[in-house]
């Protein structure tokens, strides 16, 4: 009864990911480059989740791996961050907010993923969580080093969840299997579709950095 | 009025009974179908029996009062039948726009349909605005972008003989389909037996190829075979055919695809292209004829790769003015480095 609570709590602990001092390697790479391996990042853990989801939603069983299922969005799902977004606001999005969006998403889901895998009952799924969260540590990660060498600062450490604080704001915690198993399968979904979003948001970041800022920065550092 | 204008739906097997209006079942009357008089054997009393009615027996129907040929009651009858289970695709060219669905009934039912469509997206009930031209057809923009939730859009369609419906649920993702792309062209190459310069547009219906770029799938074949070749492009809008069998006409079509989300598009609009060749066909000499005639059998086989001065692949007298061409080219190279 108490688990969720107490991930949720570590997760907010171990998620102060420090600010990263800029990476040597991705100013070498140049900041277009790192853009297009964070977008082909993208793409990789996008076939993957295929694989992993598929296997996930299989273990929870039905109606969770049934392809109609289109159950209504309770609550409680709000705290898995959602990659859904006016349209015209999107497109209006400065690159920082952009890239920030995409990073504190990825944080959250990270630690949530995480979670998963330590409840995980099988060795299989623990071993394909694990191969997984290691991949999109380094998307994280890659979307950091872009930021950083876009002269943007990283978020500050990311808000999970409601906070578990008064007596009166009830400890969010999946009272019942069932329940728990939506939280696991709306996590998925989001995931999903933060992945195609940011293959999106990287297309647009890939057009709108001009590779004239790589040249002005070799010339600052060289002269 | 017993004259006004009345109209009666009747399904296709069913058998029909019309009185003439409010006459008395032992009067005398005539009745019609489309101006013709119809036997005393279909009438019981003043009623009219048609049975099991066909398709053939829609029509006005006529009574008229026995001796003063009053016009008593007229009905229009139609025959048809209910509609069944209406197919629905719903699809998205335009992304991110939007989607549209289109609908159509597998079999006619003879008689006047009417549709209606219902978009639901988690609790919201969207309004799909219903187009001109085609009419069996309406279009959503979207408030949203990148949703998790699916959409359900039911058809429902209504006649005076029943009803039937269908439901499609999708996410956003699964309906992304483009248009064709446009404008392919394909044209040989100057001084190249071998290729072929292919280049299209982006359809015209997506909004965005900046921010939502699309990859293309090229096929093409010779005319003669039934194999094709296929190259995927994840950028720009041309592409250079290298492998052709010279002197083959040859059939080129391009697909479209998001480059990460959705299906591909249908193929584009066949396009034919022939390589250059180095002489018109109706100028060939007697001797050429035996040589291109001897050489052509075994075009047919996949070329090996050959350097430029590989007498044993090239067709013509063109090799030798190529192998020249390279020497004096090597030699001007040689000159310069000296």
């Amino acid at each position: 009864g108490d688990s969720w609570g107490i991930f949720t709590f570590l997760c907010a602990a171990l998620c102060q990911l420090p600010a990263l001092p800029a990476l040597n390697c991705t100013e070498e790479l140049g900041t277009s480059q790192s853009i297009q391996k964070t977008y082909d990042l993208t793409r990789y853990l996008e076939h993957q989740l295929r694989t992993l989801a598929g296997t996930y939603l299989n273990y929870l069983g039905p109606p969770f791996n049934e392809p109609d299922f289109n159950p209504p969005r309770l609550a409680r799902a709000e705290r898995v961050p959602s990659a859904t977004v006016d349209l015209d606001l999107w497109r209006g999005l400065t690159d920082n907010a952009r890239l920030a969006a995409n990073y504190r998403a990825y944080s959250r889901l990270l630690c949530y993923l995480r979670a998963l895998d330590g409840q995980a009952a099988t060795a299989d799924l623990r071993h394909r969580l694990g191969h997984f969260c290691s991949s999109l540590q380094g998307l994280v990660l890659s979307i950091a080093g872009v930021m950083s060498s876009l002269g943007y600062p990283l978020p500050v450490g990311p808000v999970v969840g409601p906070p578990t604080g008064p007596p009166s704001s009830p400890l969010v915690v999946a009272p019942n299997d069932f329940l728990k198993k939506m939280d696991d399968f709306w996590l998925l979904k989001e995931l999903q579709t933060w992945l195609w979003r940011s293959a999106k948001d990287f297309n647009r970041l890939k057009k709108k950095v001009p590779p004239a800022v790589v040249t002005l920065r070799l010339e600052a550092r060289g002269f | 009025s017993p004259t006004d204008s009345h109209i009666q739906y009747e399904r296709v097997g069913a058998d029909v009974t019309m009185k003439c209006g409010s006459m008395d079942w032992d009067a005398a009357v005539t009745w019609t179908a489309n101006g013709t008089d119809i036997d005393e054997s279909h009438l019981n009393g003043s009623y009219l029996i048609l049975k099991n009615v066909d398709l053939t027996q829609s029509g006005q129907y006529s009574c008229y009062e026995g001796s003063s040929w009053h016009l008593k009651y007229q009905t229009y009858l139609r025959v048809g039948i209910p509609p069944k289970e209406p197919v629905l695709m719903c699809r998205s060219n335009n992304y991110p726009k939007g989607f549209y669905c289109s609908w159509h009934l597998p079999t006619p039912t003879y008689i006047p349909n009417s549709f209606n469509i219902s978009v639901i997206h988690g609790t919201r009930e969207m309004v799909c605005e219903k187009d001109a031209f085609p009419r069996n057809r309406c279009h959503i923009r979207y408030l949203q972008l990148f949703s998790t939730v699916k959409y359900k859009v039911t058809l429902t369609v209504t006649n005076a003989l029943g009803k039937n419906s269908t439901t499609l649920t999708f996410d956003e993702f699964a309906i992304v389909k483009p248009d064709p792309p446009e404008s392919v062209v394909a044209k040989p190459v100057p001084s190249n037996p071998r290729r072929l310069e292919v280049s299209w547009k982006n359809p015209s219906s997506w909004p965005d190829p900046d921010s939502f770029p699309l990859k293309f799938f090229l096929r093409y074949r010779p005319l003669i075979l039934d194999q094709w070749q296929h190259v995927e492009l994840s950028d720009g809008t041309s592409h250079t055919i290298t492998d052709a069998y010279a002197g083959k006409e040859y059939i080129i079509q391009v697909a479209a695809k998001d480059n990460d989300i959705g299906t591909w598009s249908d193929w584009s609009v066949a396009v034919h292209a022939t390589p250059w060749t180095e002489e018109p066909m109706y100028l060939t000499t007697e001797a050429q004829l035996t040589e291109t005639t001897s050489a052509s059998t075994s075009s047919f086989m996949p070329p090996p790769t050959t350097k430029i001065c590989d007498k044993g692949a090239v067709v013509g007298s063109g090799a030798v003015a190529v192998c020249w061409t390279a020497g004096l080219v090597l030699a001007a190279y040689g000159v310069l480095f000296i």
